[in-house]
């Protein structure tokens, strides 16, 4: 869209396709902070390592998802580590949750790639990375 | 076991999700059609919401965490508006996907409402 014009590049990532990746975003991080919520508050002494990491990916999520709809170079540096991290993430919990089960016997938001969540949580960070590279501030 | 409500949002949600997505893919922006489908995800959610404070009143029990199953519930009541809200703020063929992913959405949370429920 914009992004090649040299006069006065929008530094923003919340139009067009940018409006979708935000509302399913906040869904993720309204539905993971309810989940780590709940399992902090009713079990946390089972699993302490997995229900920790469900309330890290929640964090996670609700960051991507206010830095994506705000403006701004140190906006967009925030977008794109939360949507590292999260990359990151899902790909670790997701192979240590195959090769090792055991060290993580309960469920994760990341588990298995996120199979629990039609594996949105394996695409999502991807097409983040994408939009963000579309929408990168110009080079200062 | 699922029951009526969630073979209702069922319904609601595929037919609002599918013509939400394909309006997108037709590249229309939101229009009476896709706001109206996702008006009717909200409207069957409500029947929902009346219908199980119903069965509580008259002394139905809810098997799993009670305060889980209207979490849920209360959230999946806040998705239309709120997609509605922030699709009508940019009318572009992108909110229609946001539409979309009301439908979807409620779909999964009915399914988990269901398994607190029994």
């Amino acid at each position: 869209m914009t992004t090649k014009t040299t006069g006065q590049p929008r530094d923003t990532r919340n139009t067009g396709p940018g409006r979708l990746l935000i509302a399913v975003y906040a869904i993720f991080a309204i539905s993971a902070t309810a989940r780590a919520g709940f399992q902090i508050a009713t079990k946390f002494g089972e699993a302490p390592l997995a229900y920790a990491l469900s309330a890290f990916a929640a964090l996670v999520y609700i960051l991507a998802t206010v830095s994506l709809a705000k403006a701004g170079r140190t906006w967009f540096r925030i977008s794109l580590a939360a949507v590292l991290v999260e990359l990151i993430g899902v790909l670790v919990v997701g192979a240590i949750s195959i090769f090792e089960p055991i060290a993580l016997p309960h469920d994760t938001v990341w588990s298995v790639f996120g199979r629990g969540y039609g594996f949105v949580p394996l695409v999502l960070p991807v097409l983040g990375l994408i939009w963000l590279y579309r929408r990168r501030p110009a080079a200062a | 076991m699922m029951d009526g409500y969630f073979y209702a949002v069922l319904a609601v949600g595929v037919l609002s999700t599918v013509l939400c997505v394909g309006a997108g893919i037709l590249k229309k922006s939101p229009n009476d059609v896709t706001i109206f489908s996702v008006a009717l995800v909200e409207l069957v959610l409500l029947v929902y919401l009346v219908g199980s404070i119903v069965r509580v009143i008259i002394g139905e029990k809810i098997a799993g965490e009670a305060w889980e199953f209207w979490g849920y519930l209360a959230t999946a009541l806040l998705l239309p508006p709120a997609a509605v809200y922030w699709s009508v703020l940019e009318r572009t063929r992108w909110s229609n996907f946001v539409l979309g992913a009301v439908g979807v959405t409620a779909l999964v949370m009915a399914a988990r409402m269901n398994q607190i429920w029994y």
